[in-house]
């Protein structure tokens, strides 16, 4: 009652006095608007900067304040944008503010011109929800939408029809239909169950983590090359395949993110939690010779900072790489404090991509298993973990093109391994030798005679090993054996070469990688030899390795400073990892200072930019457009939320009630109301929300890129659904490939291979394919926010023309075919209800019946035509077969086919 | 086609999309009315006829028919544009800027003075001056200087207004670059194609209204993005025409599909969408089907206008053509072409002038020889080509780099380089433009007694784009498009037109 009361009160007096102005909601977005561009950050024309509260009540050039807080009279700003002085009015030359927002300026400053925080910067609390009741709504989310469409005085519309329900929430959440029978029991069970169970079997759909990892990988800026000018091949598909994984399992999205950014770091780390952070190995790696490896490292490093906040935060952050932001609270300095979490890690830019997870095939591994078992019975389990983990990444080796003090040795171009020549010195640095009884390296030599000295700290220190170099056309793997050592020690290498003609450019041998190990224990024991067989054969197995991340150990530790202007050339002040301080917030208490801590600083559920973000990604999936439409930014920059009220109850269920769930925060969004809306724009719609933004109607866009190319393969009936694996190469025209620096080559995949989702071809960064493109598919050379969507002529040309299309028309068509028997007009219908599941209205068989007999006409009096557009000699080469492709071809360009309605 | 062909080909096409404008009218008073949200409103669809320039010069954006020609908001003097960008940044010093002075200097340590405060991408330490690496005289009426490395670009110098003290702050290709076409060093800006597109639309609605063409077997730096439309919407972004396959991909039919076949399948494709237009309401249904008559048309154009070896001998000659390459003289070619042919912008990018003196084929003694001789003929024929055709007029013709180079000589991290060589230079570049209402035989802009600083009318990338504008009938600092809550344009807050220059 006492509650009551106050409540009461209130609001009375609230009624009497107008609240204060609220600087986000009301100030920020006039500021945004119409001063910042001049008079923010950076550009502070005559010394006034609206960006933090200090910068713009200090004095300006001209010595005064330009705000004076509880005084607008006095406050030159307030003078300015009301002068009638052309010359001073501003914003300078553009239209003057509107009298509203000189009244809102003016009362915020006689209140004091109070600061507030940008939403987004705020952690996400819980909302109540609207308390509107009417028979359209079918979950909370309606709430929050109809509430604003009563305001706006839009009717929502009511369902679509189940036809187009069911390709709509198909497409969405796994990218194609689900089986024929799934689709068929949708359509005909009319109980109010069914839509409930067809959304369960789509979450439960293999597919399901094919179609999402699609969205992820722009992201992730995956690709199948390094990228830059040469542009070669790069084998991380398995990381393609965990987030495949990932999303079937629903892995909860908190342990999703913490896997790809610390996975390495996790206690009892497994396999998958290493490919898991191939998600920063997906930085482009520069193999150019003579390109500086410490410059693309770092261009690797500032990659993943920018990435992690703009995929995983929705915020711009790579301005602040050369400046502090102009419009966002953070610092230039804060950047490179948050650069300190990833400039520890150690890959080099170097063309192996070093340290990679070697890909071991199930023998392999069961192989490994046997061998670190009989490791640990002979020694310790310490010990079968060092030689484990040697054999599964090599590491700990050191890079050879990272040793220096060189005599009559030099790097090859900067990037590709040590050359020594005879009596030649090379120094590796900060080698920890403790507990370590053999060296283990890799090199290249064809000539008699030579010898390598590994001497410890010095050139004329200790003599620990000397390794005679047996002559091979191969690449091979040395083991040298010395008495155990302790610390860290520079090792020199000299090479000998007694054997060797005069001259002083003579090659002797290439030197690629060093490790410090154990030697494998249990020598003398009955099982040795054959362990110390599957041991070498291991190591030295010539399969590839998926880039992962891993620490520096701390004799091989990096330290971060500031790049004035952002130049990696020009370093200043050293720091140490740290989030910027407007978000330390949200930093746990006692977490650690690297990756692992950063993973829970995201993580933590009062991260106020994590959950918001992928709730937004996921609507502007779902919806055609985020509730934030700048995916990417939702700083002060970005667009304003449409429904802000409705983006936090989501995010705040997200974390607190599903558990950071994806597949239970779709399902509440495809259950809803809203979502299940009719895509028809009505006259009031078209009126009064063209763009759809109050969500009065279904979401009406475009297939994206691979939705469009795995719907013609779903309806020719040649979908493989073969999941997982390398990537593949299906038909594209030749000369698409440039590859001036290596000599990769775009080979056409064969059998099944030809007709795989999307998601499994072959991404070649400089060169990707090339209809992927045409349909706005990003370069995934960095992370990708958002796909705008286009509409051009390009795009028709690539489903009238590309043979990729003409072959699944023909293969359409043979289809239509076998299910409908030999009559055109039950061929052509088939067809229609194969691509739309729902019957083809006679307006439209009837066009496509005349396109049919014009095409027969043109066939039968052409039989190398009818050949050329049936494909094969077969029983498919007559020109009513051809006619029916000509139709399916047509078919496949339909506005409705190429849209989800 | 002739141009006659050509402009009743345009009214035919014209009428046909005032045909299909009235079939939906209702429609289209409707978006024009509300300005397709943030889209359209200003001059609007057959021109308002106003004196006054408004703040805003919004342009009608229709998104069923985006490239229809549109006349701008002023008459301008220029009808289109080819541009050609030598990326990597090609050296004033030894094709425009005549330093006599640094001459003297050859060889000596850089004064300190230079250096201080300075950061260049490759000099590291003392580096040494280095004298032009060529003769330079004087030519024509206007007496302009050209070295000996343009022998045939030296006799058209008094068609050309030459820019002598252009600057900018990006040292780095990719960024310089994007600042040039773009507008910003970073990604994401539309280029100034995509930018003239969608102000002024495109003649001939059976091209692309703007061609991408590259040569010298690599993309410029910043890739593909210097042609792109950024924001604005993608159907203005650069279409890169190609010299081996297909010209554009996918511009054939599939083989056994005879055009009839090909017309009777998009009207089937367009009769079904109109359609479903009724039914949907949606305006994107409209565009998708102009989009396919669009496509269809395109066909039969691109293919033909690509094909350069219906051309005269005397024409292959004056030109030095390569045919079969895909050399930068073809391309040139080309750019005349399609400009006859009506399409607003063509970009050329050659790749290869980044003249370090690092390697033999990138320094200035050998490697950039082979490049002034590569560009000479037809750069020259360009110009004259178009003047006898009576298109130099209206087709503004841009030359350029994105930097210039630095008077001293290249000494990578501190040691000497093998060959002649100069690093990226931001202070002082050189420019030329000529035709569409440039003036004939100027040179404005002025360097110190090395080349080293512009002293007089310096410019910058924005005022280029400024002029570029200017001269095609808009005010640069009026043509904006609103995007993530306030206009952007072009030249983002700076910019001039350069009137020394115009006729």
């Amino acid at each position: 009652m006492i509650v009551g009361m106050i409540v009461l009160i209130t609001c009375a007096v609230a009624f009497l006095r107008p609240s204060p102005v609220d600087f986000s909601s009301q100030v920020k977005p006039i500021l945004n608007k119409k001063c910042i561009t001049c008079h923010g950050g950076v550009r502070a024309k005559a010394g006034f900067s609206v960006l933090f509260r200090e910068e713009a009540l200090a004095a300006t050039e001209s010595g005064k304040p330009a705000i004076i807080p509880g005084d607008p009279g006095s406050s030159e700003m307030i003078r300015r944008i009301t002068s009638n002085d052309e010359e001073e009015r501003m914003p300078y030359k553009h239209e003057p503010l509107s009298h509203e927002e000189i009244k809102t300026l003016k009362r915020w400053i006689r209140e004091g011109a109070k600061w507030g925080d940008h939403w987004a910067y705020l952690p996400v609390k819980q909302t109540a929800v609207p308390g509107i009741e009417d028979p359209w709504v079918k979950n909370d989310i309606d709430k929050y939408i109809l509430q604003k469409l009563n305001g706006e005085k839009i009717t929502p519309s009511s369902e679509a029809p189940k036809a187009t329900l069911l390709r709509r929430v198909s497409l969405d959440l796994i990218g194609i239909y689900p089986s024929d029978s799934i689709c068929r029991n949708y359509l005909q069970n009319n109980s109010g169950q069914s839509y409930e169970i067809l959304v369960d079997s789509l979450l439960a759909s293999p597919q399901f983590g094919e179609r999402w990892t699609s969205m992820w990988l722009d992201l992730a800026r995956y690709a199948d090359t390094k990228g830059y000018e040469s542009d070669g091949g790069r084998s991380i598909w398995q990381y393609r395949d965990w987030v495949i994984k990932a999303f079937n399992e629903d892995m909860p999205y908190d342990r999703f993110l913490t896997a790809q950014i610390a996975g390495d770091l996790l206690p009892g780390a497994s396999g998958e939690d290493f490919i898991a952070t191939a998600f920063h190995r997906n930085t482009m790696t520069n193999d150019e010779g003579g390109t500086d490896n410490e410059e693309f490292r770092v261009a690797a490093v500032t990659d993943r900072v920018n990435t992690t906040w703009e995929a995983i935060m929705g915020t711009t952050f790579s301005c602040v790489q050369c400046h502090s932001h102009p419009y966002d609270p953070f610092k230039h300095d804060e950047y490179y404090k948050f650069l300190a979490y990833f400039n520890n890690t150690r890959d080099e830019d170097i063309d192996e991509e070093f340290p990679v997870m070697r890909q071991f095939t199930d023998t392999m591994q069961r192989q490994l298993n046997d061998l670190s078992d009989w490791v640990s019975r002979h020694s310790s389990k310490e010990r079968s973990q060092q030689i484990e983990w040697l054999i599964r990444t090599h590491q700990p080796a050191i890079n050879s093109t990272t040793a220096d003090s060189l005599v009559n040795a030099v790097i090859i171009l900067n990037n590709h391994g040590l050359l020594l020549r005879n009596h030649s010195i090379a120094r590796i640095r900060n080698m920890d030798l403790s507990g370590n009884d053999q060296f283990i390296w890799q090199f290249y030599s064809q000539r008699k005679g030579g010898k390598l000295t590994f001497r410890k700290d010095s050139i004329h220190g200790p003599v620990i090993a000397v390794y005679t170099i047996k002559p091979s056309a191969n690449w091979q793997y040395g083991y040298t054996g010395f008495s155990t050592q302790q610390g860290v020690h520079d090792i020199y290498l000299s090479y000998e070469n007694s054997l060797m003609p005069k001259g002083k450019y003579e090659d002797g041998m290439s030197f690629g990688w060093i490790a410090a190990s154990v030697k494998l224990p249990g020598k003398g024991t009955k099982e040795y030899s054959k362990y110390h067989d599957v041991y070498r054969q291991l190591l030295e197995a010539p399969v590839p390795g998926t880039p992962i991340m891993l620490e520096n150990p701390a004799n091989l530790a990096r330290k971060t400073q500031v790049f004035e202007r952002g130049n990696f050339r020009t370093p200043g002040k050293e720091v140490t990892p740290a989030v910027p301080a407007a978000l330390q917030y949200a930093m746990p208490e006692n977490a650690p200072a690297n990756r692992a801590g950063l993973a829970q600083w995201i993580t933590s559920d009062k991260n106020p930019l994590v959950a918001r973000t992928i709730v937004n990604r996921l609507w502007e999936q779902l919806f055609g457009t985020g509730i934030v439409e700048t995916l990417e930014d939702m700083g002060t920059q970005g667009i304003a939320p449409t429904h802000q009220q409705l983006l936090d109850y989501l995010s705040y269920r997200l974390v607190h009630e599903y558990r950071w769930s994806l597949k239970s925060l779709l399902k509440e969004m495809v259950m809803s109301a809203t979502y299940r809306q009719d895509s028809r724009l009505t006259d009031e719609i078209k009126e009064k929300d063209f763009f759809n933004r109050f969500y009065a109607r279904g979401a009406r866009v475009r297939l994206t890129a691979e939705q469009v190319r795995d719907q013609a393969l779903q309806a020719s009936g040649k979908l493989s659904v073969k999941m997982f694996g390398k990537p593949v190469m299906p038909w594209q025209p030749d000369g698409i490939w440039l590859s001036p620096y290596n000599d990769a080559r775009w080979e056409k995949s064969t059998g099944e291979d030809q007709y795989r989702r999307a998601i499994y071809t072959y991404w070649k960064r400089s060169s990707p394919y090339p209809s992927m493109i045409s349909f706005d598919g990003a370069q995934r050379n960095v992370c990708s926010a958002r796909r705008i969507r286009t509409n051009t002529p390009l795009q028709a040309l690539v489903t009238l023309n590309d043979s990729a299309y003409l072959d699944l028309s023909r293969q359409f068509a043979f289809r239509m075919k076998k299910v409908a028997g030999q009559d055109p007009a039950k061929q052509i219908a088939t067809g229609y209800t194969l691509l739309l599941y729902r019957n083809m209205p006679a307006a439209k068989l009837e066009l496509f019946l005349e396109l049919y007999d014009k095409a027969l006409k043109d066939f039968r009096n052409d039989k190398d035509r009818t050949c050329e557009m049936t494909g094969l000699l077969d029983e498919n080469n007559n020109p009513q077969t051809a006619a029916l492709v000509v139709v399916a071809n047509a078919m496949l360009n339909l506005d409705e086919v190429i849209m989800k309605n | 086609m002739t141009r006659q062909e050509l402009i009743d080909q345009r009214m035919a096409g014209e009428a046909r999309e005032a045909q299909l404008r009235l079939h939906t009218r209702r429609h289209f008073i409707r978006e024009s009315a509300m300005g397709l949200g943030a889209l359209a409103i200003g001059y609007m669809i057959g021109g308002c006829g106003n004196n006054s320039l408004p703040a805003t010069t919004a342009v009608a954006f229709d998104p069923a028919h985006p490239l229809l020609p549109k006349s701008p908001p002023f008459a301008g003097k220029a009808r289109s544009v080819i541009y050609l960008h030598m990326a990597g940044a090609p050296s004033q010093l030894e094709l425009f800027d005549y330093k006599p002075e640094l001459m003297k200097m050859d060889g000596q340590d850089c004064p300190p003075s230079l250096m201080e405060g300075k950061q260049f991408a490759f000099i590291r330490g003392v580096p040494k001056m280095l004298g032009p690496q060529a003769k330079f005289s004087r030519h024509g009426q206007s007496g302009s200087w050209v070295s000996e490395n343009l022998p045939h670009f030296s006799t058209v110098v008094d068609e050309v207004s030459f820019l002598k003290a252009v600057t900018t702050d990006q040292f780095n290709h990719a960024p310089a670059q994007l600042l040039m076409h773009t507008g910003s060093p970073r990604l994401g800006r539309p280029s100034i194609g995509s930018w003239v597109t969608y102000g002024l639309g495109t003649d001939n609605q059976n091209l692309p209204g703007f061609v991408v063409l590259t040569s010298g077997g690599s993309f410029p730096d910043a890739g593909k993005s210097v042609w792109g439309s950024g924001f604005l919407p993608s159907v203005y972004q650069g279409v890169q025409c190609r010299s081996e396959g297909d010209p554009v991909l996918f511009i054939n039919d599939p083989d056994g599909m005879s055009r009839n076949v090909r017309r009777a399948s998009v009207d089937a494709i367009n009769a079904a969408n109109m359609q479903e237009y009724k039914e949907y309401n949606d305006p994107e249904i409209l565009s998708r089907i102009s989009q396919y008559e669009m496509a269809f048309r395109m066909q039969i154009t691109a293919p033909e206008v690509m094909n350069i070896n219906d051309e005269p001998s005397y024409i292959h000659e004056m030109y030095g053509t390569k045919p079969g390459e895909a050399c930068f003289a073809n391309n040139v070619l080309l750019a005349r072409k399609l400009v006859e042919k009506g399409v607003r912008f063509v970009q050329l990018f050659d790749w290869g002038w980044d003249a370090h003196g690092d390697n033999a084929s990138n320094s200035l003694n050998i490697g950039m020889i082979n490049k002034y001789r590569s560009i000479d003929k037809p750069v020259t024929a360009l110009l004259l080509d178009l003047k006898q055709r009576g298109l130099l007029e209206e087709t503004l013709v841009v030359w350029g780099g994105e930097f210039g180079r630095t008077p001293m000589m290249e000494n990578r991290n501190g040691a000497q380089n093998p060959f002649k060589g100069r690093d990226h230079h931001t202070d002082a570049f050189t420019i030329w433009m000529a035709g569409g209402g440039i003036k004939k035989g100027i040179t404005y802009g002025e360097t110190d007694e090395i080349g080293y600083y512009a002293i007089k009318g310096k410019v910058e990338a924005y005022d280029i784009q400024a002029t570029i504008l200017n001269q095609l009938g808009f005010n640069h600092e009026t043509f904006t498009y609103p995007f993530q809550g306030r206009p952007f344009r072009l030249t983002d807050v700076a910019g001039k037109v350069i009137n020394e220059i115009i006729a």
